[in-house]
């Protein structure tokens, strides 16, 4: 058991949980960290360049203000009409700017220098993921009254009375606590893992390339750094995946909201 | 430039088959919810009435009703899986 214990002290650590927690940028003890740097970078980016883009508006726009506006159109077009219909255009300024913050923030994960998805902490998701439920929550009660809103929500017609004690508090609890907490839960584990998997590739490839050396180390580590470039790859598709889903599925709950539900 | 509008299928209104039908045409996304919804009224009853049932366990030390509630949960949330997605 001691020789095991010792192989690993030397060895080979493995990434972990522990990889997600940074120590304060500024020394030790001071509390602003990379994952908070990510966002104000992050929150900049996105706000400069659809501040630009929109800047000086032309009839014949220029290719940055035709950038800006086939990115706001795509949330417009394939999201929110899509997923809400007509009266999703008032929504979309939200949408836009909930898909770009966490597109930028997933996106941060492999971009050189930076390498970390500050949304696999999960304080932004969850924060994010309440937003869209104080919102779509917001908006059916407006829509159809406090009263009206929870008996559509828990009262579906066509069910006979005494059902209802056993379907009503599961449908509450499905509509009010689950739809956030998988919000943030998908968006917060895809990144985390992505960000493990690439960890572990590139550090182990790293330690059977140059500390553990022979042919079959080279080899194997060869074949393992190779991997972390496509997975590389795999993780930007995964990450702007799961930024438009989060989007999407904000956008259908605010359309389930607006709709009629019976 | 992208289109204004979505595109859309005039003349092959697809039937009524959900409970949430947006109020204008929506082109297949509500479908997507689908799983997800399902999912979390599943999990949903599991956890409200084996919650329920291990409460009352509590106050009666008996590990019983957490079962009863479970399966009660299961149960109903499958039925409302059914309710809500399965009726073609």
């Amino acid at each position: 058991m001691d020789h095991v214990l010792a192989v690993t002290e030397d060895g080979f650590q493995s990434p972990g949980p522990r990889d997600f927690e940074y120590p304060g940028l500024f020394g030790e003890g001071t509390f602003f960290t990379k994952p908070m740097l990510i966002i104000v970078l992050g929150s900049l980016l996105v706000a400069v360049f659809f501040y630009l883009a929109s800047r000086r508006a032309a009839r014949v726009p220029g290719k940055l203000q035709f950038a800006g506006e086939s990115a706001y159109g795509f949330v417009r077009n394939s999201i929110a009409l899509d997923a809400i219909g007509k009266e999703g255009m008032r929504y979309v300024p939200y949408l836009a700017t909930l898909f770009f913050f966490i597109a930028v923030l997933n996106i941060s994960g492999i971009v050189p220098l930076l390498q970390f998805p500050a949304t696999s902490r999960i304080a932004i998701p969850l924060f994010l993921a309440v937003i869209s439920c104080v919102i779509f929550n917001y908006i059916g009660i407006k829509r159809m009254g406090a009263g009206g809103y929870f008996k559509a929500m828990m009262f579906p017609a066509g069910i006979p009375w005494p059902v209802y004690i056993l379907l009503a508090p599961i449908e509450f609890f499905s509509t009010i606590i689950v739809r956030p907490v998988t919000l943030c839960l998908r968006l917060t584990f895809n990144m985390f893992a992505g960000h493990l998997v690439l960890l572990l590739f590139i550090l182990g490839g790293e330690y059977l390339v140059f500390d553990k050396g022979g042919v079959v180390g080279i080899l194997a580590g060869s074949v393992s750094l190779f991997g972390s470039l496509i997975l590389t790859f795999f993780e930007g598709f995964v990450q702007l995946l799961q930024a438009y889903v989060f989007t999407l599925l904000s956008a259908l709950y605010i359309g389930g909201a607006l709709a009629d539900e019976h | 430039m992208p289109p204004e509008t979505p595109a859309e299928t005039p003349g092959q209104a697809p039937p009524p088959r959900h409970r949430q039908v947006g109020p204008t045409d929506r082109t297949g996304r509500a479908h997507e919810q689908d799983a997800w919804g399902a999912f979390g009224l599943v999990i949903s009853g599991v956890c409200v009435w084996g919650g329920v049932g291990a409460l009352v366990g509590a106050a009666l030390d008996s590990r019983l009703p957490v079962m009863i509630g479970l399966l009660l949960g299961m149960s109903a949330g499958l039925y409302l899986v059914w309710f809500r997605y399965g009726r073609a």
